[in-house]
C-alpha cells in the first residue's frame, strides 16, 4: 500500500461515514508523540488518542532530564507542538479507546472522548475562569503539591492549552461561565462517542508510578515530609511551586535528605521483582539539581546496585559522587518519623559488615518504580493481546521485530513494553513505527 | 552607561561562532553555568572562513575593544582546509588593523569544537583581561 | 526594511527570568524604530504562545518576527514555522539566545545578564530590518540509502528500508553476514541461537529485488549533500567463481594446508586460507585469503579453473540520499598483562569465553584440553574506568549472567565466582541475577577505585580482592578458568568511517547522535544516521530498535523523492563582479564558474552546488559578493546595535 496522501479518508460503511486511518496510536506521551510523528512524516495518517486533558505523558511534567541536564518541559513541548499540528495527525484528547475489533485486514474501533465542559475550539486559555472559580483542591499535575481550581487549565504548557472543569469538584456556581470571554463553557456536554477505521495500532499507553503506600513501613502518606520522587520532580522544575526545595511538613528548607532507591522494585514481597532502569539515574540527577537548589544540603543516596548503563550515565553518576553526594549500599527496613517531622531511616549497611543502622533526615524520597498499564487487553474485542510474565506487553519477536505483538497489525512503543527511559523509548517507538510503516505496505 | 569607569575596565568583545560547531559549545557553556563575561556578544555565521573582513573592521570602528573567532577548526563541516582558510583570513584583517593603527592582538582566533565549552570560557576570560590591560595601558 | 516588527521576550518558565529582568528588556526596546508590538511570554514555544504569535502577525500585519529565547539550536525551526502560519516568511524572522548566551552564562551576574540580553534583542530587531524574504529550493533527490555494515541492525534496516520501497546498498566489510552476534551463537536473554537469526534476516535480504548486498566492500569516499550523496565503495574479491562446482572448493580446502589464526574464534582456533569463518557462516561459499596462502599458492593454482584468481579490487560508485552507519563494536582487548591476560594461562576475555563454550564438545566445558568446573568473572574491565574508558558498556554484566545461567543446562555443574564492581541487569534482566544467585553463583564486590588483582599463586591463576560485602576481607579464588567481562568499544576503523562519512565522534569514540536524548538516530550532518552498537554499546534488541528508527527517519527524509534545501546562497552582484576567479578558488564545492557575458568576465553560483559556507565572500576583492540571510546590511547593523546603548 502506498501512504495515503490526503490526511482523513472518509469511507462509507453500511450507509454511515466512518473516518479511516492508517494508524492509531493510543497514549500521547513522548513515546506516542515519536511514533506518530514517524508516522506521519512517512505520508501515513493518524489518530491519537490520549486519556489525559493533554498530550506529553510523564515527560512534560520532570525537570531535567539526565545525563544532559537539559530542560524537559523545553524539549518535550517542540514535539507536541509539532504532533498537535501534523497535517497528518489527528488529536482526541481526554478520550478513552472503549473497543477495537478486527475485520479482516482493518480494525473497527470506538472512542469516547469525554466531557471537559469546555468547547476545545473556542476556547483560548486566557485562564479568567480559572481566576474565578472559587473551588481549591489538589492539582495532580503537581502531584498534590499545591492547589488548583475546578475550572483550571492543566498546566502551563498543555497542548492543547484549552480548559477544563473537574466536574466532581466543581458546586455548579457559574463564576467561570459568566467571565469566559469566547462564552465556550458549556455545562451541557456529553460524552461522544466517535468511531473510526484503522489499519494498525501502536500501543504507547506508558507506565505507571509503584504507589508509595504499598510500602507501609515506609510511611508514605502518613509521615509528610517522605515524598515520592515525582513529587521531588515537581519541585525542581523551573516553574517549580516555591521556587525551592521545601519540605512539606513545616515548609523548612531541607538540610539533608534521603533517597530509597528500588522502593517497589526489585522486590517480590510487592510482586515487582523487576528493575525499574530509571529510578535510579532520576534519583542521581535530583540530586545534582538539589546540590544546586540548595547548595549546603546534603543528600545521601540508598542503594542496592547503581544502574548507570546507558550513554553518558556512568560519567553522570561518577560526576554526583565528586560533588559530594553520598552513596550508601543499604536497604531501608523501615522509617520512623520523630515529633519534629525528621525522619529516622533504619538500614542495613550491606558494605561494612551488614549491621543494623539509623541516621536521621529532614526529607525522605522515595525513588518510587515503573509499573505495567495493564487494562490495555481489554480494548481488544475479537483477538487477544497477549502480556508477559511482568505484565507488559509482551514482543513476539523481540529481537528481529522488537515491536510485534501476538496481534497481527498491533505494535507496541515505548514503556508499554516495559521500563525504559526517554532515548529508549524514542528507540522503540522509532521501531514501532518502521514495523508499522512496513506492515501497512504489505496490506 | 558606557563611559562611567567600571565600564571603561569591562571592554567589549564581538565574537564570531559557527552554527553547527563552535555556537553549540557556547550554548554548552551556559547550560553548565560555566560563567564568562557579560560583555562578550556573540554573532554566528555558518563557518568561520566565511567572515569578511570588512565586518570585522565595522566591529573596531564602532567601538568593540576585541574581535574573537570562535572557529571550526578541523571539525568544519564544510571542508578539511577550514583552519588554514580561517587562518589565512585572520591574517589578512591584521594587516588591516595595523593600517589604521588598531593593535593585531585585539584580534584573535582560537578553534572551538562543539562540546569546547571549558575552553572557551577559558579564552573569554584571558582575551577579556588581556583587553582590560591594554586599555589601561 | 521591516516597520512592523513584533517582538516576544520568553521568561522561559523562569530559566530566563530568573536572571534577566525581562520587563526592563521590554522597556529598552519597545519604543525602537520598526518595533510595533513587544510581549513577554511564560513559554514562547507553548502550543498556546505560538497560536497567539500568529494571531498577531495576521492581526497586527507585522512584517518581521523576533523571538528572545533559548538557543535556535532548539526553536529556530518551531518559530520559522509560526511565522509561515501567520503567513510570513520564514527569513523574516530571528531568533535571539538569551538563554545559553545570557541568563544561564550569566547567572552570577542578573544586571549584566540583563544589560546583555538587551544588546542582543536590539540587534535581532536590526537583523529583522534588513532581513530579506527567503525561498527554499527543491531538489530531487535518491529513493536510495546505502547501509554500512550488515550485522543485524544493519540487516535489519536494510530489509524495512526495502520494504518501505527505497533502494538499498548494504555494504559489509566482511565476506560473511551477521556481524558479532554469529561469535556469541547462544544468545543471552532469550532462547535462541543466532545462527537461526542471521539466517532468517539473511533470507529476507537475499528476496528483496531492490536490496543489493556488497560483501568484502568497503566505503571509500562520499561525495555530495543529503539526497543526493555519491558514495564510492570497493569490493575485494572473494576469489570463488560465483557459479563455483561445490565438490571441487571442497577437494581444494581438503588438500590446503597452511594455517592461520582464525580470528572469528579470537585466535583459539587456526583456519585454513580457504575457509568459512564457521560452519554455517553466510553466505555458504569459502572465501580465499591469498595474501596468507603460503605454500598453498601452488595448490591453488592448480584450481585456478574454478577460481577468479585475476579478479582485482574493483570500484564502483552509487548514488543515495541518506546513509546508515551500522558498523558495530570490538569487543575490549585488554593489555597484555592487565589482570594477567596473556600471561596467566586461563585468563580470558568473556568474548573469549563464549567461542570456547562453542567450541567445547558436547556436556563438558574445555579450556586447552582441561576441564573447566569453576568459572571466575571479573566485571567491567575496560569499562567504567576512572581514565581511559569512563563508560558503562551496558550490556557485560547481563550477558555474563545470562551466560552462567545457560551453561548450566549445557555442562554438568560449573560454579560461577562474580567479582564485580556494579552488577546493572536493569529491568527485566534483573531476574536473571536473582536467578543467578539461586543457582548457587557466588558474588562479590569489589571497590570501585580499587581494582581486584590476578597472580600466580601456588601454580594457580588466582583473583585477589577486598570483598565489600564481608566488610573488606580480603579473598582469593583461584578458579578453573578466570574470564575477564570485557565490554565494548568502537570499531578499530572508526576514524576511517568517520572520515568517509563526516560523521560525529563523542567522547567516549564512538558516533555521536544529534540529540542525546530526542534524536538518538540522527547525526548532525544531514541524513546521516547511525545504529546499533556503532552508537554506544546496546543489546540486540535495543540494536534492531535503533536500526528500525533509523529506517523510518531515512523513509521519512526520502519517499517524496525531493528534498528542501536551505537558501542561505551566496550572490554575485554582476556590477561589482570584476572577474577575479579568486571565489572560485575558494569554494570548497566548486559552485562557482566563470561566464562570457558580453565581453565581461563575471563569476555565476550554481544553487544546486553552493552549501552557503561564505567562504567566496571572505576573499572577494571588489565585495561583489554577498550571502542571503548574513548580507553586509544585516551583519553590520547587528554589530552597531549590539555596541550602541
Ligand atoms: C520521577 C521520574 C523521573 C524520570 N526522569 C527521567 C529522566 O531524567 N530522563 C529519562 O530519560 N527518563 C526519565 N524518566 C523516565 C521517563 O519518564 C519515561 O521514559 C517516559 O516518560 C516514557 O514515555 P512513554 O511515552 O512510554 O510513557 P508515558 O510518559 O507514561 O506516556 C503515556 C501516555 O499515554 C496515556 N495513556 C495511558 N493509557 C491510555 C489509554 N488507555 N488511552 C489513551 N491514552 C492513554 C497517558 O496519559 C500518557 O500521556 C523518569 C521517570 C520518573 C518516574
Ligand atoms: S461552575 Fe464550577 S468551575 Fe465554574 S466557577 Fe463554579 S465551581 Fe468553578
Ligand atoms: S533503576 Fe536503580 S533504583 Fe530503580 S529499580 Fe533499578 S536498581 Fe532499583
Ligand atoms: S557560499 Fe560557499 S559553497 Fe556557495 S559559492 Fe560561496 S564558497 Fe561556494
Amino acid at each position: 500500500m502506498e501512504p495515503t496522501t490526503t490526511n482523513i479518508e472518509k469511507q462509507t460503511a453500511a450507509g454511515v461515514d466512518v473516518t479511516t486511518y492508517d494508524a492509531l496510536v493510543i497514549g500521547g506521551g513522548i513515546g506516542g508523540e515519536e511514533a506518530a510523528l514517524n508516522l506521519a512524516n512517512m505520508g501515513y495518517s493518524v489518530i491519537m488518542v490520549e486519556k489525559d486533558y493533554s498530550i506529553g505523558g510523564k515527560m512534560v511534567h520532570l525537570s531535567k532530564v539526565f545525563p544532559t541536564l537539559d530542560c524537559s518541559a523545553c524539549i518535550t513541548t517542540p514535539k507536541m507542538s509539532e504532533t498537535i499540528r501534523h497535517p497528518n495527525i489527528e488529536i482526541l484528547t481526554y478520550s478513552e479507546v472503549r473497543g477495537i475489533e478486527k475485520d479482516g485486514k482493518i480494525f473497527n474501533t470506538s472512542i469516547v472522548k469525554k466531557p471537559r465542559y469546555v468547547i476545545e475550539a473556542d476556547c483560548t486559555g486566557c485562564q479568567l475562569c480559572e481566576q474565578a472559580c472559587p473551588v481549591v483542591v489538589q492539582d495532580q499535575y503537581q502531584y498534590d503539591l499545591v492547589g488548583r481550581k475546578a475550572a483550571y487549565i492543566p498546566f502551563s504548557v498543555a497542548a492543547p492549552r484549552v480548559a477544563a472543569i473537574d466536574i466532581e469538584n466543581c458546586t455548579l456556581c457559574g463564576a467561570c461561565e459568566r467571565v469566559c470571554p469566547p462564552n465556550c463553557i458549556d455545562f451541557t456536554m456529553k460524552e461522544e462517542v466517535i468511531d473510526v477505521i484503522v489499519k494498525s495500532v501502536i500501543i504507547a499507553s506508558g507506565f505507571e508510578l509503584f504507589d508509595a503506600k504499598k510500602i507501609p513501613q515506609y510511611g508514605f502518606g502518613k509521615y509528610k515530609n517522605v515524598i515520592h520522587a515525582m513529587q521531588m520532580e515537581r519541585q525542581l522544575v523551573p516553574t517549580r511551586p516555591y521556587n525551592t526545595v521545601l519540605r512539606p511538613k513545616d515548609g523548612k528548607m531541607p538540610d539533608n535528605i534521603a533517597y530509597v532507591l528500588c522502593t517497589g522494585s526489585r522486590d517480590k514481597t510487592i510482586g515487582n521483582p523487576i528493575c525499574s532502569q530509571v529510578c535510579c539515574m532520576y534519583s542521581i540527577k535530583q540530586a545534582q539539581l538539589i546540590m544546586g537548589a540548595l547548595p549546603m544540603a546534603d543528600v545521601t543516596i540508598y542503594y542496592m546496585d547503581i544502574r548507570a548503563y546507558g550513554k553518558g550515565f556512568h560519567e553522570f553518576y561518577i560526576q554526583t559522587k565528586n560533588m559530594g553526594v553520598e552513596f550508601v549500599k543499604g536497604k531501608i527496613a523501615k522509617i520512623d518519623e520523630k515529633d519534629d517531622g525528621d525522619l529516622v531511616l533504619h538500614y542495613e549497611d550491606i558494605e561494612n559488615g551488614g549491621a543494623p543502622k539509623t541516621a536521621t533526615y529532614d526529607m525522605v524520597v522515595l525513588a518510587v518504580g515503573v509499573l505495567p498499564q495493564n487494562n490495555i487487553p481489554e480494548l481488544f474485542k475479537n483477538e487477544v493481546l497477549e502480556l508477559d510474565e511482568f505484565n507488559y506487553v509482551k514482543q513476539t519477536d523481540k529481537l528481529v521485530n522488537p515491536g510485534m505483538t501476538t496481534i497481527d497489525g498491533v505494535f507496541v512503543a515505548g514503556t508499554s513494553s516495559g521500563p525504559m527511559d526517554i532515548p529508549d523509548t524514542i528507540l522503540s517507538a522509532g521501531s514501532a513505527s518502521a514495523e508499522t510503516a512496513s506492515y501497512l505496505r504489505r496490506l | 552607561m558606557s563611559n562611567n569607569q567600571n565600564d571603561q575596565k569591562d571592554p567589549k568583545i564581538l565574537v564570531f561562532s559557527t552554527e553547527k560547531i563552535s555556537d553549540p559549545a557556547i550554548d554548552l557553556a551556559g547550560l553548565l553555568k560555566l560563567h564568562y563575561p557579560a560583555t562578550a556578544y556573540t554573532i554566528n555565521v555558518p563557518c568561520s572562513s566565511g567572515i569578511k573582513p570588512r565586518w570585522i573592521m565595522h566591529a573596531f570602528e564602532k567601538g568593540f575593544d576585541g574581535v574573537f573567532i570562535a572557529a571550526d577548526g578541523t571539525d568544519c563541516p564544510y571542508s578539511i582546509e577550514c583552519t588554514t582558510k580561517t587562518g589565512e583570513l585572520v591574517s589578512k584583517v591584521h594587516g588591516m588593523m595595523k593600517e589604521k593603527n588598531i593593535t593585531p592582538a585585539r584580534l584573535k582566533m582560537a578553534a572551538i569544537c562543539s562540546v569546547c565549552a571549558e575552553p572557551f570560557v577559558k579564552h573569554m576570560k584571558t582575551f577579556h583581561s588581556e583587553l582590560s590591560a591594554m586599555a589601561s595601558n | 526594511m521591516k516597520q512592523k516588527i513584533g517582538v516576544y521576550i520568553c521568561q522561559c518558565g523562569s530559566n530566563i527570568s530568573d536572571y534577566v529582568d525581562v520587563d526592563k528588556v521590554l522597556d529598552s526596546v519597545k519604543d525602537l524604530e520598526g518595533v510595533s508590538l513587544v510581549k513577554i511570554t511564560m513559554f514562547s514555544c507553548s502550543d498556546s504562545t505560538q497560536n497567539e504569535m500568529v494571531d498577531d502577525i495576521k492581526n497586527e500585519d507585522l512584517d518581521g518576527l523576533v523571538v528572545a529565547s533559548c538557543s535556535p539550536k532548539l526553536h529556530l525551526p518551531t518559530f520559522r514555522n509560526v511565522a509561515i502560519r501567520g503567513g510570513l516568511n520564514p527569513y523574516n524572522y530571528v531568533q535571539v539566545n538569551i538563554r545559553e548566551q545570557g541568563s544561564w552564562a550569566h547567572s552570577d551576574n542578573p544586571k549584566k545578564a540583563t544589560e546583555k540580553a538587551i544588546q542582543l534583542v536590539k540587534a535581532g530587531i536590526e537583523r529583522t530590518k534588513y532581513s530579506n524574504a527567503l525561498e527554499k529550493t527543491v531538489i530531487p533527490s535518491e529513493k536510495a540509502v546505502a547501509v554500512i555494515g550488515a550485522g543485524i541492525a544493519g540487516m535489519k534496516a536494510a530489509i524495512e528500508l526495502a520494504d518501505m520501497g527505497l533502494s538499498v546498498y548494504l555494504i559489509e566489510k566482511d565476506f560473511f553476514v551477521g556481524g558479532r552476534i554469529t561469535q556469541w551463537e547462544d544468545l543471552c536473554t532469550v532462547e535462541e541461537l543466532a545462527s537461526d537469526t542471521v539466517t532468517r534476516l539473511y533470507d529476507e535480504v537475499k528476496s528483496k529485488d531492490n536490496l543489493t548486498l556488497f560483501l568484502g566492500a568497503t566505503a571509500e569516499n562520499m561525495s555530495g549533500s543529503v539526497g543526493n550523496f555519491k558514495l564510492t565503495i570497493n569490493i575485494r574479491p572473494r576469489y570463488i567463481k560465483s557459479d563455483f562446482n561445490k565438490d571441487k572448493i571442497e577437494e581444494l580446502t581438503g588438500k590446503c594446508k597452511t594455517l592461520t589464526p582464525n580470528e572469528f574464534d579470537f585466535g583459539l582456533t587456526k583456519r585454513k586460507i580457504v575457509f568459512k569463518t564457521y560452519p554455517g557462516a553466510l553466505p555458504d561459499i569459502p572465501v580465499v585469503d591469498i595474501k596468507n596462502a603460503g605454500d598453498d599458492i601452488n595448490i591453488i593454482n592448480e584450481f585456478k579453473d574454478h577460481l577468479d584468481l585475476d579478479r582485482k579490487d574493483e570500484s564502483i560508485t552509487v548514488d543515495i540520499g541518506s546513509v546508515i552507519l551500522a558498523t558495530g563494536s570490538d569487543p575490549y582487548t585488554p593489555k597484555v598483562g592487565e589482570l594477567g591476560y596473556k600471561e596467566i594461562d586461563n585468563v580470558v576475555t568473556f568474548q573469549e569465553f563464549k567461542r570456547i563454550i562453542e567450541l567445547s564438545p558436547n556436556g563438558k566445558l574445555k579450556y586447552n584440553g582441561k576441564d573447566i568446573k569453576s568459572v571466575g568473572y571479573i566485571y567491567c574491565v575496560g569499562s567504567c574506568q576512572a581514565e581511559g574508558n569512563m563508560y558503562c558498556s551496558r550490556f557485560c554484566c547481563t550477558c555474563a549472567i545470562s551466560t552462567s545461567l545457560s551453561i548450566n543446562k549445557r555442562f554438568e555443574k560449573i560454579r560461577f565466582y562474580h567479582v564485580y564492581k556494579h552488577i546493572r541487569t536493569y529491568g527485566k534482566q534483573e531476574v536473571l541475577y536473582d536467578q543467578a544467585g539461586r543457582q548457587g553463583d557466588i558474588f562479590f564486590k569489589f571497590d570501585e577505585d580499587e581494582e581486584p588483582v590476578v597472580s600466580m599463586v601456588d601454580g594457580e591463576g588466582t583473583i585477589t580482592f577486598n570483598d565489600l560485602l564481608t566488610d573488606g576481607e580480603e579473598i582469593s579464588v583461584s578458579p578453573d578458568l578466570i574470564v575477564l567481562v570485557t565490554g565494548m568499544v568502537p570499531r578499530d576503523d572508526y576514524k576511517r568511517v568517520a572520515e568517509v562519512f563526516k560523521a560525529p565522534i563523542g567522547r567516549d569514540k564512538f558516533f555521536n547522535e544529534a540529540h542525546p536524548k530526542l534524536r538518538p538516530v540522527e547525526t548532525v550532518i544531514d541524513g546521516i544516521m547511525i545504529a546499533g552498537a556503532s552508537q554506544g554499546p546496546k543489546s540486540i534488541s535495543e540494536s534492531t530498535k535503533s536500526a528500525l528508527s533509523a529506517a523510518s527517519k531515512a523513509d521519512a527524509l526520502l519517499h517524496k523523492g525531493e528534498i528542501e534545501l536551505e537558501p542561505t546562497l551566496a550572490m554575485i552582484d554582476t556590477s561589482l563582479c570584476e572577474g577575479s576567479g579568486l571565489c572560485i578558488q575558494a569554494c570548497p564545492f566548486n559552485a562557482i564558474t566563470m561566464i562570457d557575458a558580453g565581453g565581461k568576465k563575471l563569476a555565476q553560483v550554481e544553487k544546486s552546488a553552493c552549501k552557503g559556507c561564505g567562504w567566496c565572500l571572505a576573499v572577494c576583492p571588489h565585495d561583489a559578493i554577498e550571502l542571503a540571510g548574513y548580507t553586509n546590511n544585516e551583519m553590520e547593523g547587528m554589530i552597531e546595535s549590539l555596541i550602541t546603548v
